[in-house]
């Protein structure tokens, strides 16, 4: 009787403080929504010292990010930035999701479980990497091999920046992290489900395509959301390769770009005034295409693994 | 399969070879140009210096298809972009690049001190109000800050920096007595030094040879922006903890900023601005007006330049 009585204190406590920690954690999100809606909602609705309200309509659909003189324009334009932000994200995506997803299948059903575990090493190693450290490299090596490919093809490119440096480094970024929780979700895929399909007859081939990879869906999609999360909110490596256009979304691989992230960084430290306050103000559709793009992948997600299960 | 591969291989080496190859200056090329972007102080400098400060914060009025970019950034394209052209701070040149002469003035220290080669933006300091300063030594020492930087040492600690100091009055042995602070033990005392990051280098050989001819204070440098040079001595932050005892621009004070008078702040040194174009460009030499044609559209390709 004792005994029970002071476990179901102790037990009592604990609830209360995972409680606690979690109210902090889901707290510490809420303030950072709160700050940055708040700070980011002021362009638009007072009168930013005489300079006149920024126009809500034109900041969401403008092309060109500023008409007129900087400090003293309130003409800001982001519409560009949301559709090149998309963009380079899902071609960056298109590159690193079969790779990663290959290579997490071959480390986790075909290598040798020796080499595997090395494999397996490395790329949560490369998941480490700050992402600075992707931009140096992209400025330093990945701009040069650019250029060269743009003037060998006729191109106008302005020494490598554009679209196709950021996203061959988005796509460097989000391969280490796609392999990672991809390969764990493959090796999770029950045995007996493997050996059914080959005691059907199926190949090799057949049995890692139809039905290991389907069975695996729900921690591909998993991973697929945490690396475009993470593409989506680079800021350092993409304003390194990306070449800081002012206007107009940027298709043409080998054309300048901006993101909505590397805008935010741009001058950063040396400006003030409106310019400092409208990044607040990008901050906002940031967070408002992240939280669309997830919603989407999860709905996505489920309606995936319902046909898939 | 395999014989896909070879090929496609092969397609790639030739054309990587065809490229190697081509090292002809194409003159009908389009010229590609860098700037930084709209709140620096170095475009602020080269936009005024060329005749186009309506250009320095509006880029509607800039070519089409300009590329913006950090010092660094601009160094580095210019590496590799054989049509580009782009501007940069003196002391940031080196020779992966090539720097062009304005007027066929080279940009040297000497020309700047000699006033022949005109692009340059001044560094300019700025100190918080005596009543603002902690204690009146703190407040003396800025003072002697601001006198060492005029003394002979002042400018070789500029000049070994990279940037160009003002003349000079002279040796600080002749200032120092003007400023019995110095005579006193300050290794107690912390001064903050901050303001632009174009700066930083500058600010702090300044300091690191200033210490030990004044007491040795010690120094605290976090260089955060043009902007904050005054913010954080005179403005808003400047009773935050991020205030400044002294605080730095690499542009001229404006506005609010000169609400306090002259009597704080002044300029410290110069900072030459340098037009950078691809070593395998054959241009040597370029006019005011030409910049300012090439930066606002008028001539788009290097022919005219070229003669």
């Amino acid at each position: 009787m004792k005994n029970n009585v002071i476990m179901s204190n102790l037990d009592k406590h604990t609830q209360r403080l995972l409680l606690l920690f979690s109210l902090f954690a889901s707290s510490v999100i809420i303030l950072i929504v709160f700050f940055i809606v708040t700070r980011g909602m002021l362009p638009f609705i007072t009168d930013n010292d005489g300079l006149g309200r920024v126009s809500l309509f034109r900041f969401l659909t403008g092309t060109v990010w500023l008409r007129g003189a900087t400090f003293v324009s309130t003409a800001y334009g982001a519409g560009f930035l949301v559709i090149n932000t998309l963009y380079v994200v899902f071609l960056s995506l298109l590159i690193s999701f079969p790779i990663s997803i290959l290579s997490a299948l071959f480390i986790a059903k075909i290598c040798p479980p020796r080499i595997a575990q090395m494999f397996r090493m490395v790329v949560e190693i490369l998941t480490a990497i700050p992402s600075i450290i992707f931009g140096l490299v992209g400025a330093g090596f990945l701009l040069p091999i650019i250029y060269t490919l743009a003037t060998t093809l006729g191109y106008r490119s302005n020494a490598g920046l554009g679209v196709l440096g950021v996203v061959i480094v988005l796509a460097l970024m989000s391969i280490p992290t796609l392999t990672t929780i991809s390969e764990t979700a493959i090796r999770s895929v029950d045995r007996s489900l493997e050996e059914a399909s080959y005691a059907l007859g199926a190949t090799r081939a057949q049995t890692n395509a139809k039905v290991v990879l389907i069975s695996a869906k729900g921690g591909i999609f998993a991973a697929t959301i945490l690396a475009v999360g993470r593409a989506l909110g680079e800021a350092t490596a993409v304003s390194l390769v990306a070449g800081n256009a002012m206007s107009g979304p940027s298709f043409i691989p080998f054309d300048i770009t901006a993101t909505l992230t590397s805008m935010m960084l741009m001058g950063l430290h040396e400006t003030s005034g409106i310019d400092y306050d409208i990044r607040f103000s990008l901050g906002i559709v940031l967070l408002a295409v992240i939280f669309i793009v997830n919603v989407t992948l999860n709905f996505i997600k489920k309606r995936v693994g319902d046909f898939g299960e | 399969m395999k014989k896909l591969m070879l090929f496609l291989l092969s397609l790639t080496l030739v054309s990587t070879v065809a490229a190697c190859g081509d090292s002809n200056f194409d003159e009908t090329g389009t010229i590609n140009v860098y700037t930084r972007d709209t709140s620096s102080g170095t475009r602020d400098g080269f936009m005024s210096g060329i005749g186009f400060s309506e250009a320095a914060t509006d880029d509607s009025l800039l070519v089409s298809g300009f590329t913006t970019n950090d010092n660094a950034g601009i160094m580095n394209a210019m590496r590799s972009d054989r049509y580009g052209i782009g501007y940069v701070s003196l002391s940031s040149v080196n020779d992966t690049i090539k720097p062009l002469s304005i007027n066929d003035v080279e940009p040297t220290i000497e020309n700047v001190m000699n006033d022949i080669y005109s692009l340059k933006r001044p560094f300019n300091f700025m100190l918080r109000l005596e009543e603002d300063y902690e204690n009146e030594t703190k407040y003396l020492l800025a003072r002697a800050f601001e006198a060492f930087i005029t003394s002979e040492e002042g400018a070789d600690a500029i000049d070994d920096a990279g940037a160009i100091g003002l003349s000079s009055e002279g040796p600080f042995s002749t200032i120092v007595e003007d400023h019995p602070v110095c005579a006193l033990d300050n290794s107690d005392i912390t001064l903050n030094i901050g303001g632009s990051n174009s700066v930083t280098k500058v600010a702090e050989s300044l300091t690191a040879a200033f210490g030990p001819r004044c007491g040795n204070p010690s120094f605290v440098h976090n260089h955060t922006g043009s902007s904050d040079g005054f913010k954080r001595t005179q403005g808003d932050e400047k009773d935050s903890p991020n205030a400044l005892d002294i605080g730095f621009a690499s542009r001229d004070f404006r506005g609010e900023e000169l609400i306090n008078g002259e009597a704080f702040y002044a300029q410290a040194a110069w900072d030459a601005i340098v037009v950078i174009v691809h070593l395998d460009n054959p241009v040597q030499s370029l006019t005011l007006e030409d910049l300012k044609n090439i930066y606002g559209g008028e001539i788009q390709t290097w022919q005219s330049l070229i003669d």
